[in-house]
């Protein structure tokens, strides 16, 4: 048919407005202009697109874009004859679309407009921050813990959540969804991000489990209004936690796109991360934990921080380990009665053993 | 071709132990239904994998990893040590997923080496296959059936005509 290989022509060699001055002048030999190509073909060519311009993940990329205008969310889940078979002009202007932003730099989750987080499916859009697939254990560290609470008769509200800097929803939101009696507020100090957690909620059907609230934890004016929705059981936070240096060594995928205010954790990184310290007495219950993703500098920190400020109550108990190797997580547990004190906030620290 | 990545080793023993806890954590109530689904089906899941004698890689770029990066690369590559037996996962877009993934296909794999036709796989497969014959038996019976109903009905008829 040689409808298809005209239009292919078009499609393939022109990256319209998106594309800007510069012009895709190779075309890579192995692939015919005329007859039909089959999404497993079209990877290859946009591979070799991705690869020239330097995109990294120039496969991975083309894999996911295809896969999903093909209604599947990977390559390899999707059937093998839909991989063969060719594609339609609508298929081949989509992906040639979607394949542009990438040329920009775009995130594929932004692209794709979702992503997945363990077994949800989220929403995403600029410049909420992408949930990172480390992130993920510490949902599953979360679980484990709790399933070794003891539980008095499963009451409805528990354990009560507390998420700081929610971005998307995605820890919240997977924490509601295993934990079938648990309630949650979540909070971000972005507006975009409150609203899209809050539609990830309602497509999740959670909304009626969750409140979402815009707050800033870094101003203690704001620590106030907080205290009614405590104490809670469990708080739980993936801060920005990068320091300037990190911030500066950023891809442009991350600094072009997501929103700053989610990464920055100050010189040190510590700066978000202190305020969520000084404001766990506050919220926290009696035996009730903190979990925290941090960067792998910060665990000793974060120790020492907390045996120089033994009034908080707040012991760090262990430090796990991500997929990579690297120390990321934190629980941290508070004891002592409920009581209200101010903090000294500074990230200054002294150098201490890290526990564990 | 590409920036140059590295398979990396991760996750054996101790640290991994953990993730196999919350699976057999499971069965402690955290996901219900889950389990629920789980005993429904007729026979026994067949017989767990040790963490210990697994090994993980994923793809890992430079840099601190976390938020600095933002990768895709959710494959997950998980080899059984004793039998060499290696499965590749990436159906999914959570590396969460892939990995529990990867070793139930594993544990699959795995028990079919060792097992043969004893294993799950196979034991299910000729369930399948045993029902499937009985329902094509009884449909046969039952057509012949009408088929002789319909003959005597025909007979009866121009008998009477």
């Amino acid at each position: 048919m040689k409808l298809g290989g005209r239009m292919l022509g078009v499609l393939l060699c022109g990256l319209g407005r998106a594309g800007g001055t510069r012009t895709f002048s190779s075309w890579p030999p192995h692939s015919p202009l005329t007859g039909l190509l089959s999404a497993a073909e079209l990877v290859g060519h946009w591979t070799a697109v991705f690869e020239e311009r330097g995109i990294p993940e120039a496969r991975q990329s083309s894999e996911y874009i295809i896969a999903h205008v093909l209604g599947a969310k990977t390559f390899q889940n999707l059937r093998p004859a839909l991989r063969s078979q060719p594609l339609s002009p609508p298929q081949l202007g989509r992906i040639q679309e979607l394949s542009s932003q990438r040329l920009q730099r775009m995130p594929v989750q932004y692209i794709l407009g979702e992503w997945d987080f363990r077994d949800l499916t989220l929403k995403m859009a600029p410049p909420v921050f992408i949930p990172r697939p480390e992130t993920e254990e510490l949902v599953t560290w979360v679980l484990e813990e709790e399933a070794r609470r003891p539980h008095a008769g499963n009451a409805e509200g528990s354990p009560l959540i507390l998420e700081v800097g929610c971005g998307s929803g995605a820890i919240a939101l997977s924490l509601l969804s295993q934990l079938p009696q648990s309630r949650a507020v979540a909070m971000d100090k972005g507006e975009a991000a409150v609203c899209l957690a809050q539609e990830n909620a309602q497509r999740l059907q959670l909304q009626h489990r969750i409140q979402i609230v815009l707050c800033d934890v870094t101003l203690e004016r704001n620590w106030a209004p907080l205290l009614p929705w405590g104490p809670v059981d469990l708080l739980v936070s993936n801060p920005p936690y990068l320091s300037h240096q990190d911030m500066g060594q950023l891809a442009p995928e991350i600094c072009s796109y997501e929103d700053p205010a989610a990464l920055d954790g100050g010189k040190e990184g510590m700066d978000v991360i202190v305020h969520i310290l000084a404001l766990a007495p506050l919220l926290l219950k009696d035996s009730g934990s903190l979990f925290l993703e941090v960067d792998p500098r910060h665990p000793g920190l974060v120790g020492s921080w907390l045996q120089s400020r033994p009034g908080l109550g707040l012991h760090l108990v262990a430090v796990r380990r991500d997929f990579c190797g690297r120390p990321r997580f934190l629980h941290i547990r508070r004891s002592g009665p409920q009581r209200g004190c101010t903090v000294d906030t500074s990230p200054r620290l002294q150098l201490a053993p890290v526990p564990g | 071709m590409g920036a140059p990545t590295s398979l990396i080793r991760a996750c054996t023993g101790r640290q991994a132990t953990s993730l196999w806890e919350t699976l057999m954590g499971l069965s402690r109530g955290i996901t219900l239904t889950a389990v629920q689904r789980a005993s429904r089906k007729d026979s026994p899941a067949p017989l767990a994998l040790e963490e210990g004698e697994l090994e993980e890689q994923f793809v890992k770029g430079h840099g601190p990893g976390g938020q600095a990066t933002n990768k895709t690369s959710n494959c997950v590559v998980l080899k059984h040590i004793p039998s060499g037996i290696v499965v590749k996962c990436h159906q999914t877009r959570s590396v969460d997923q892939n990995r529990k993934l990867a070793r139930k296909i594993l544990q699959e794999k795995v028990d079919i080496f060792y097992n043969g036709e004893n294993s799950l796989a196979y034991r299910e497969k000729r369930e399948a296959e045993k029902k499937k014959q009985e329902r094509k038996k009884r449909a046969k019976e039952t057509l012949e059936k009408k088929k002789l109903l319909k003959e005597l009905r025909e007979a009866a008829s121009r008998k009477d005509g």
